[in-house]
């Protein structure tokens, strides 16, 4: 076993060692890279094609003559594909905004709450709480149905807005408690040592050192809204009330075959959600990972 | 309020002991028949924060749950004409355990929930590893290998679908291309391959999540230990097996749970690929329980389905807050 020992010294020997797992790692890399790639690049190339050019066999695999004629006809409010389609695309951003906005007001205080307080039936709240992530939107869709219809909610935008607050406040609470739980306490404790009142050091000093959370949760809220398909599809039942996903599931149940134009809807349904999340990838990420991991 | 609220927070715990060591230990000391009662008023301003949350959770979670189970024991007539059900005890329920389609779906329901999650934990682990090296171009390539992630799962249904397209799908076309097939293969039109086909595309979207939770998982694993293995001569595959990956075991537990959930409850790539067909073959328990609702208006039957969920989910819920409570004891021991 001497060699292990040099190796262990000498770093340009351990190197050596290791290339075996490293090029399997370079492998496997390109593997997946290929595996997530490729169905979003056959998406791109399938929306500049025309319809005819997309449904032949051998597939043209680079576009021969490439157009944008589907991204015009679904951007051009004067004929009726287009106005579906932006009307869908306004009900999603209307919705999912007015879910996040709503969600971090009801999410903040219980989190702050969860994370700073000692009450009784803190810890069964907490989990009652999170117990909610457990389930499938299709148990509560049923009573839930009923309870909308009842209240007249069916076919508004506030029967969405209402539904989607309780299935990401869990999350919202969870992501933001672990935030509040990084923030150091003695922050808080001087505020109140120089007077302020406990809602004072929780707005004054608390909420500017956890903007990166909240920011980090309204960006999971609203790809969560955004990508809502199950409710939407159950509680709309008018064409000018459909979010996104639900309105081009009914379109294109109708035009089965417009492959070209389906592509370039699903590629701008993404993008909203893909850029956000780029531009605020590192609130993203650290946020999701906070509260199962500790550091 | 004049009495002040101790703030008993992990890190202020030692300096706030200290302060109200002698009042808490004379509030201790008080008969405690009152003493829970006391404990709610003490504490009434802190439910004022947690209150909003509480209510609408209450209103949209607690009355569906009571109103499921209640409707699980009756007959309804289509339309939803909910005033003219009628009591039938738990016929619903031996109606269900008894039917066949029951056990085909529930066999695809296991099939789905374990090969989406195992797949997706081993590929997005062994590329979270992968991806803990710092190279060239590391973070294009985790956000290019996120993005399924965040997309929405309706896009992603219909890119698949078009991919798998009986007729001009890029797979059979390449298959075709090599000579392998000599006409397309029908991935989600038979009964054979739909489910593991559906499975991909299921992995495709759930791997990066896995992946995220332990790429943040590696980073905690301390960078001494490795190296004071591997002066000790541990190989790379034992430097893994016996440090890192014990130190990951409780970020692995949650993913995996995590990821159980949500495929055990999955329902957008099913419905919008195939909507549980051919003859059932892709059917699982929420798509399942979607049609017998919405579609054949079975809404008792549904419910008692919904019902049977819910107990598997509330065991798996409570390894799932096991899982959450234990790490935090760890942590308050260490």
């Amino acid at each position: 076993m001497s060699t292990v020992a040099e190796t262990a010294t000498t770093p340009t020997r351990r190197r050596r060692r290791v290339d075996g797992w490293r090029w399997a790692g370079r492998i496997f890399l390109a593997l997946m890279l290929f595996y997530t790639a490729v169905p979003m690049i056959w998406m791109l190339l399938t929306s500049i094609k025309s319809g005819f050019a997309a449904m032949q066999l051998p597939p043209q695999w680079w576009p021969a003559e490439p157009t944008l004629a589907s991204y015009q006809k679904l951007l051009d409010p004067t004929n009726s594909v287009g106005a579906d389609f932006l009307r869908f695309f306004w009900n999603s951003l209307f919705v999912s905004t007015l879910t996040t906005i709503l969600g971090l007001i009801v999410a903040v205080p219980a989190a702050y709450a969860f994370s700073r307080f000692t009450f009784p039936g803190r810890n069964f709240l907490f989990f009652s709480v999170l117990l909610r992530n457990m389930f499938p939107a299709v148990i509560f869709l049923i009573p839930l149905f009923i309870l909308m219809r009842w209240v007249g909610l069916v076919n508004t935008h506030g029967s969405l807005v209402i539904t989607y607050l309780t299935f990401g406040l869990p999350l919202a609470i969870w992501l933001l408690k672990g935030f509040y739980d990084n923030i150091p306490i003695q922050l808080e404790q001087a505020a109140r040592i120089d007077g302020a009142t406990r809602f004072q050091a929780f707005v004054l000093i608390v909420m500017p050192l956890s903007v990166p959370g909240i920011i980090a949760t309204a960006i999971y809220s609203f790809i969560g809204a955004w990508n809502e398909y199950i409710y939407a599809y159950t509680f709309l039942s008018k064409n000018e009330q459909l979010t996104l996903p639900a309105g081009i599931q009914r379109f294109f149940s109708e035009n089965t075959t417009d492959f070209p134009g389906l592509m370039a809807a699903s590629f701008m349904m993404s993008v909203p959600v893909v850029v956000l999340f780029l531009v605020l990838q590192r609130y993203f990420v650290r946020a999701l990972t906070e509260g199962a991991v500790k550091h | 309020m004049a009495q002040p609220v101790p703030f008993q927070k992990k890190q202020g715990r030692v300096a706030v002991t200290i302060v109200t060591g002698q009042a808490e230990a004379l509030r201790r000391s008080k008969p405690a028949q009152s003493s829970m009662v006391r404990k709610v008023w003490q504490h009434r301003a802190d439910y004022a924060y947690v209150l909003p949350a509480i209510v609408v959770m209450l209103i949209v979670i607690a009355y569906p749950i009571y109103y499921t189970v209640d409707l699980s024991f009756f007959m309804t007539p289509p339309g939803l004409q909910l005033r003219d059900k009628t009591f039938v005890g738990f016929d619903n329920y031996t109606a269900i355990l008894t039917s066949d389609v029951f056990w085909t779906v529930t066999w695809n329901t296991m099939i789905w929930t374990l090969a989406s999650t195992v797949i997706s934990f081993v590929l997005g682990f062994a590329t979270a590893l992968a991806l803990h090296r710092s190279f060239m171009g590391r973070g294009v390539m985790r956000a290019i290998l996120i993005i399924p992630w965040v997309i929405s799962a309706v896009a992603a249904s219909y890119i698949w679908k078009w991919i798998y397209h009986s007729d001009f799908g890029v797979i059979g076309a390449i298959l075709v291309g090599l000579g392998i097939t000599d006409r397309p293969p029908n991935f989600i039109d038979s009964v054979g391959t739909v489910l593991p086909s559906l499975i991909v595309v299921n992995i495709w979207r759930e791997f990066p999540f896995a992946m995220i939770m332990m790429m943040a998982g590696l980073q905690t694993v301390p960078e001494q230990l490795l190296r004071a293995a591997q002066v000790d001569g541990a190989s790379a595959w034992q430097r893994f097996w016996h440090v890192t990956f014990p130190h990951l075991s409780n970020v692995s537990t949650v993913t995996i749970l995590l990821l159980a959930v949500a495929n055990f409850n999955s329902f957008i790539i099913p419905w919008i690929m195939t909507g549980g067909g051919p003859s059932n073959a892709s059917h699982i328990w929420i798509t399942h329980i979607y049609e017998l609702a919405f579609g054949r208006q079975r809404w008792g039957v549904a419910s008692a389905y919904s019902v049977l969920l819910f107990i598997i989910l509330m065991t798996l819920g409570y390894f799932y807050v096991r899982a959450l409570s234990g790490e935090k004891k760890k942590e308050r021991g260490a």
